[in-house]
């Protein structure tokens, strides 16, 4: 007997998928899609196009599940769809491209007025500074805590080398902790 | 470009910080994150700096709020596609060149495509480097080669893909990825030769989208 639908794995939905299970694509976009739309929204800092671009995301899941081989996560395989359809909205919207030379180059945040206004807290305050974050360092960042990805599934997601996870992470940390210092908390690293 | 191995012993350690607070750390780097917390008495200062980022970190995602009628839109629009009568179809260059296996050169391709087109085939399906007399950057190469990455139309050929590659100094240095992606290697030595080449891929008929990866470090 085969397992109940909540119960099946992200891989099992996948192949019901790509045997045409209609069923199996809208669990999936409903176990998915929250984290999807908010990666997307952060990617870009458009909801509406990240509104847009996740259910593209979805879609491709549709057309190209018979193509998926489970070499990654499912999840870690849709965010990168949804990486890549991010920039090339992102383009045809004249975005600028960053590259990682430009990662080093962290404007300072540390005295914007929403920090001002979170001094007293502390989570508040990193809230604020994390949002503040390059767009490529937030990224590593919101993919390591908040979608759980390894060093070496962020890579993959961002076509990105590993060694340069890692930089953009210590950046990333390091502009947190300069920023909480600023902002007046205590912070002992870096 | 920075590099990691000018970040000391602690940096490091501190840089894996988040990847162990969630579990996705494993084999040396753990049993190292993991001495650390053992024998350092500010090592737990740092995990409880990790933990702040965690809290803020999901708040921050958190905030984002998805439509509520967003299942119900997606419905309508997965209604409007092809049933499971669909063909599979893994991408569109993988799915060209996985026919053109199948069929007879002499029948469908002519001999000279037909031979650029199996090069390609090798360029994507072999290890980079690998590939015998096909001029594709070696894995050296390839590790600071400018890159664009590329999904190609359903109506493109493989001839007319690999001929301009030919034509214009670029090769396949991997893919396809999820959604089709191929990361295609650009033989720029300036910026501006880079942009230039980029633009034309984007004009051909055979792009469907195009987005720039790492330029040539010229500064120019």
């Amino acid at each position: 007997m085969s397992a109940a639908p909540s119960q099946q794995s992200d891989l099992e939905l996948v192949g019901r998928v790509a045997k045409g299970d209609r069923t199996a694509v809208r669990l999936l976009f409903m176990r998915h899609h929250a984290r999807i739309y908010r990666f997307v929204a952060r990617q870009t800092g458009s909801e509406s196009m990240a509104d847009d671009i996740a259910n593209e995301v979805f879609l491709e899941l549709w057309k190209q599940a018979p193509g998926f081989e489970g070499r990654s996560q499912v999840s870690t395989w849709l965010l990168g769809i949804a990486r890549f359809k991010a920039l090339s909205h992102l383009r045809k919207r004249k975005e600028e491209w960053i590259d990682d030379a430009d990662a080093a180059a962290v404007p300072d945040t540390a005295d914007t007025p929403e920090v001002a206004v979170m001094k007293d807290n502390k989570a508040g305050a990193l809230r604020g500074m994390v949002d503040a974050l390059p767009e490529e360092q937030r990224s590593v960042i919101d993919l390591a805590y908040y979608h759980a990805k390894s060093v070496t599934e962020i890579a993959e997601i961002l076509t990105i080398p590993v060694a340069t996870v890692k930089t953009r992470m210590f950046y990333a940390r390091k502009k947190l902790g300069e920023a909480l210092q600023a902002a007046g908390f205590e912070r002992g690293w870096p | 470009m920075s590099e990691p191995a000018k970040m000391s012993r602690r940096d490091e350690l501190e840089t894996l910080l988040p990847f162990y607070l969630t579990g996705t750390l494993e084999g040396e780097d753990l049993a190292a994150v993991e001495e650390w917390l053992a024998s350092d008495p500010a090592a737990a200062d740092a995990l409880a700096e990790a933990e702040a980022e965690f809290s803020g970190v999901s708040a921050a995602n958190e905030a984002v709020r998805p439509p509520a009628d967003a299942l119900a839109r997606f419905n309508r629009m997965l209604d409007a596609e092809a049933g499971p009568e669909r063909r599979a179809s893994p991408s569109t260059l993988a799915r060209l060149w996985q026919g053109f296996l199948g069929v007879p050169s002499s029948v469908a391709w002519g001999a000279a495509a037909a031979a650029i087109a199996l090069l390609m085939v090798q360029a994507v399906l072999q290890p980079i480097g690998s590939v015998g007399d096909f001029e594709i950057a070696g894995t050296e190469e390839a590790a600071d080669m400018p890159f664009v990455f590329v999904t190609f139309k359903p109506e493109a050929t493989i001839a007319d893909v690999s001929a301009f590659l030919a034509e214009n100094g670029a090769t396949v240095l991997a893919g396809p990825a999820a959604g089709g992606v191929f990361k295609i290697g650009i033989g720029a030595v300036t910026a501006a030769d880079y942009d230039r080449i980029v633009g034309l891929i984007a004009a051909q008929p055979f792009a469907e989208t195009v987005v720039p990866g790492r330029k040539p470090a010229d500064g120019g």
